[in-house]
């Protein structure tokens, strides 16, 4: 009897085991049928992936309430409830795509990005150094992207018809008030910072985001690298200088330290010059980088550097025929930069940073000395709140604060003038994501300045939508205040901001790693600071009645897919622009602009050689300057300006890198117009000297080595 | 009749609750018997699903998460040219290691799949992730060694890399091949934890002596 009744239980829950419910169907999305989907009970082993046709069958013994779900990769999985008792079960599932951010439309207008590897981004960090002409410097890579002029004698940015003064450069979120070297008037420059220190590099040409103020035409925003990944020693052997790093690991944090030390001395007596050296420039820096982790989600950090710069050069004196002068400078520039950036809670962020610059110019020539001191602060805090996946929101407030001292001082007398200005300023910004296809980014900006005692209110609008599959077209409006150049602003307060209005409206398409970019933009220049005579030194002197416009045609290819190994890109712009500003008599061509402007790039892996070439040519059309002596303001015309550039790194061993770089391999003659006498001669006629380059061609040679306690880690990145 | 109720509470107790490891070990060890016979993309991405279904059953479980991940990886490697589906499979890899990582931080196993998963998103682009993958991979490799020095699943990545470094560098990879012979020589005697335990990497350990000089 007990055996009996046991029997019948078994027999019972095996005949429940085996009354299967079948269940079947067809999974598709808005493309058509999806195989590989994944059908399932939720919290059972029964399910199936989707075949060939998007079609699955499973069998289930389950009865009762189950749940079954759908899922496949950037899908939103698809949730039913069913109550099986049996009879076979047939479905068509149709999944929608699941919004990813990643691979939703994004806001191109202005804007070239080169970072996280996964967007599709046009520029990589690796392209930052990896540009022959540029020779590791972040600038000079910018300058081979449409939107930008080459000024060989500058080597400051100038975008889409703006000055260099209306580009700002940001570092992790501040404000960096002194971005060059110095350098003698008539001398190129070279961006301050190494560019392996950056992991993602914004830089926009216009149109920008409420968060950044006071440029009128470009930011360029830099982002440091993480924790370091291995502690390491990396030393550098360069033709003009020597230069060492360590890095320290813990488990939360990291310490670098860099010393180096560079004179273009051994490599002047070489190479024969141009100019008159005296003293051969050097320059030696200290800097130290840390990263601390801080709870779950936050990172500190925070760099340090301090630069020393000098040189003497010999000069013509214009004003005094026959007569040569030394030209000194020495530089000093102190830069902190500090940040922190956590997550509060799941819905928000916050970043805030600040830095510092204090930045010392002591020029002496002829029996004059001219001191010029920049004190910089800037700090931020910005909160974003990750309102859901469509809607994000930024808030941040900032504080600027700049103190420019100018002494002058000639045998007997001595002109002392300084200024300090507090710019307070907040903004606001929604990136709303109407949908995949759809993106507006509405934000507004206020800033108020005590040493001006002016506000101003802004409004940023951007856009972006896809139009096809590949292609999208973006747009973006704002208004851009900028203040009045600190030259002016040692002599007057009743200045109001420089101003200028953007619009740019630009397609681009991307498919199987070729990229095509156009561009149109139209800048609207309004109350530009003027200086109406030649007396600098009167408030009544200034006023905003400059104005002026800029307008043209960027255009970008780049492909890595035809030539294997191969990476190249094309940048064209055509801009039109005029202006009336500073000393302007009326609207002109201003002579930092070019109205053609072209750059080849092309990169090349040979696998055998374990090298790495590349090689540019960058053409920009004659610009204006004025000659003095003539009726026409800005009626003469420089040579244009050409130029190839070669790279080469060697990959010697895993941990020992070989470079070699040439500019302007050619020879091509640069001429950039004439320096003409403040005073005119006994004749009547301002004295001239052409403004030229310090030896036509440029060489370097280097060797990095890595040294690590395994022994693997290597600067394939450090390349350039 | 005491003994009648004790035997419908054993059955009842082989129905339900202890049932559950029974299907869960059956369920496991006919998924991991289809590893053989995936062919293509579609094949693995259908035996990854398997388990990641049997992962979403047992939630406790990170063996089948590790398959799940494993067969995601595979399919990296699989896919012939797009790099975009590559990284993809790889994110979807990657989320299931994150949540071994939570469940298992103990198991050598597991940074033995991430040190596999930094190689794969190597491959999508070496030119570009060179640095940043390759020392990543080593340092989840060296990790799971320094838990489990005897791992060979550890020890073949290991010397994958290290080939594939010394042949980009134009040096002899068979250097290495005293050692890849070694480890396939001692291979069985690393004896997985459980049958379900991963048990993978003989092939590649193969495949690397293949590659030797006959007479070394």
């Amino acid at each position: 009897m007990k055996t009996y009744l046991a029997l019948i239980l078994i027999a019972l829950s095996t005949l429940q085991v085996f009354s299967q419910t079948a269940i079947s169907g067809t999974v598709y999305d808005k493309n058509g049928t999806l195989p590989g989907a994944n059908v399932y009970l939720e919290g059972t082993y029964d399910g199936v992936s989707a075949d060939s046709s998007g079609k699955f069958s499973f069998k289930t013994s389950k009865t009762g309430k189950v749940t079954l779900k759908a899922e496949y990769i950037s899908h939103k999985p698809y949730i039913q409830e069913f109550e099986l008792n049996g009879k076979p079960i047939k479905l068509e599932i149709s999944l929608e795509d699941e919004f990813v951010k990643l691979n939703a439309v994004t806001i191109t207008a202005g804007t070239f990005e080169a970072g996280d590897k996964k967007r599709a981004n046009i520029l990589t960090p690796l392209d930052m150094i990896t540009t022959a002409g540029a020779v590791g410097d972040v600038y000079g890579a910018l300058q081979s992207l449409p939107g930008t002029t080459t000024n060989g004698e500058s080597g400051k940015l100038f975008v889409k018809g703006g000055d260099s003064e209306e580009s700002q450069t940001y570092i992790d979120g501040s404000l960096v008030y002194a971005p060059y070297s110095s350098a003698a008037p008539n001398m190129s420059v070279r961006g301050r910072f190494n560019p392996f220190m950056f992991k993602g590099t914004i830089f926009s040409t216009g149109g920008y985001s409420a968060e950044y103020g006071q440029a009128l035409s470009s930011v360029l925003i830099l982002n440091t690298n993480d924790m370091p990944a291995e502690e390491q020693l990396d030393l550098s052997i360069m033709s003009v200088g020597l230069g060492v790093a360590g890095t320290k690991l813990w488990k939360t944090g990291a310490v670098t330290a860099t010393l180096s030390y560079n004179n273009l001395g051994p490599y002047m007596w070489v190479v024969p010059q141009n100019y008159g050296w005296v003293s051969y420039p050097s320059n030696s820096e200290g800097a130290f980088s840390l990263r601390q982790k801080t709870g779950k989600t936050g990172m500190l950090k925070l760099y340090s550097s301090f630069t020393n710069s000098r040189y003497t050069i010999n000069q013509e004196d214009l004003n005094r025929e026959g007569q040569f002068y030394d030209y000194a400078l020495s530089n000093d520039n102190y830069f902190l930069n500090a940040s922190w950036k956590s997550g509060l809670g799941k819905k928000w962020n916050i970043a805030t940073s600040a830095s510092f610059t204090n930045n010392k110019d002591d020029i002496a020539y002829d029996t004059i000395s001219v001191d010029k001191l920049l004190c910089g602060a800037h700090v931020k805090n910005v909160f974003t709140n990750f309102y859901n996946e469509m809607v994000t929101l930024h808030i941040g407030a900032e504080f600027f604060t700049k103190t420019y001292s100018q002494k002058y001082s000639a045998s007997t007398k001595l002109i002392a003038n300084t200024f300090t200005n507090n710019t307070s300023s907040a903004f606001a910004e929604a990136e709303i994501y109407v949908s995949s296809k759809l993106v507006a980014r509405v934000g507004a900006r206020a800033e108020y300045s005590g040493y001006l005692r002016k506000a101003n209110l802004v409004p940023r609008i951007s856009a972006a939508y896809k139009v096809s599959k590949n292609g999208q077209l973006s747009l973006a409006y704002g208004w851009f205040y900028q203040d009045p150049t600190d030259d002016y602003l040692l002599y007057t307060n009743t200045l109001d901001y420089d101003r200028a209005d953007h619009y740019t409206l630009s397609y681009q398409t991307s498919k199987n790693e070729r990229t095509f970019r156009a561009e149109v933009y139209y800048k609207d220049y309004r109350k530009l600071a003027k200086l109406n005579s030649n007396a600098f030194y009167l408030p009544e002197s200034y006023s905003n009645s400059g104005y002026g416009y800029a307008k043209g045609i960027d255009v970008f290819w780049r492909d890595k897919k035809t030539i294997k190994n191969g990476d190249y890109w094309i940048s064209y712009s055509f801009i039109d622009t005029k202006r009336d500003y500073k000393n302007y008599p009326a609207l002109v061509v201003p002579g930092f602009a070019s109205k053609h402007n072209f750059a080849a790039v092309y990169k090349h892996w040979f696998g055998g050689l374990r090298s790495y070439l590349s090689a540019n040519f960058k053409y920009s059309s004659p610009r204006v300057y004025n000659n003095p002596n003539s009726e026409v303001f800005n009626g003469e015309h420089t040579k244009p300006y050409r130029s190839v550039d070669v790279s080469w790194s060697f990959l010697f061993k895993q941990n020992i890198i070989l470079y070699g770089a040439v500019t302007n391999v050619f020879g091509f003659k640069q001429g950039y117009g004439n320096s003409y006498a403040s005073v005119p001669d006994e004749q009547g006629v301002y004295r001239s000297s052409p403004i030229t380059v310090g030896a036509d061609r440029f060489f370097i040679v280097a060797c990095f080595i890595t040294l690590s306690k395994k022994g693997e880690a290597n600067q394939i990145d450090k390349i350039d | 009749m005491k003994n009648t109720f004790l035997s419908i509470a054993i059955i009842f107790l082989a129905l339900s609750g202890k049932s559950q490891s029974k299907e869960f070990a059956g369920a496991m060890g006919e998924a991991l018997g289809q590893y053989a016979s995936c062919k293509t993309v579609a094949d693995m991405q259908a035996l990854g699903n398997r388990f990641g279904l049997i992962a979403n059953a047992e939630k406790s479980e990170w063996l089948p998460l590790y398959y799940h991940s494993h067969c995601y990886i595979l399919m990296s490697f699989m896919e012939p040219t797009d790099a975009k589906k590559k990284d993809e499979y790889l994110d979807e890899a990657e989320k299931s290691i994150e949540k071994i990582l939570a469940l298992a931080p103990n198991e050598a196993e597991v940074y033995v799949l991430q040190g596999f998963c930094y190689t794969a998103r190597l491959v999508v682009n070496p030119m570009e992730r060179g640095q940043k993958y390759s020392m990543l991979s080593s340092q989840s490799l060296g990790k799971a060694l320094a838990m489990e020095p005897g791992n060979p699943r550890a020890k073949v990545l290991k010397l994958q890399n290290d080939m594939g470094t010394a042949r980009f560098f134009g040096n002899d990879p068979s250097e290495y091949c005293g050692q890849a012979k070694e480890l396939l020589a001692k291979w069985d005697d690393f004896k997985p934890k459980s049958p379900l335990y991963p048990n993978w990497g003989k092939d590649q350990a193969e495949g690397l002596v293949k590659g030797c000089p006959e007479t070394k």
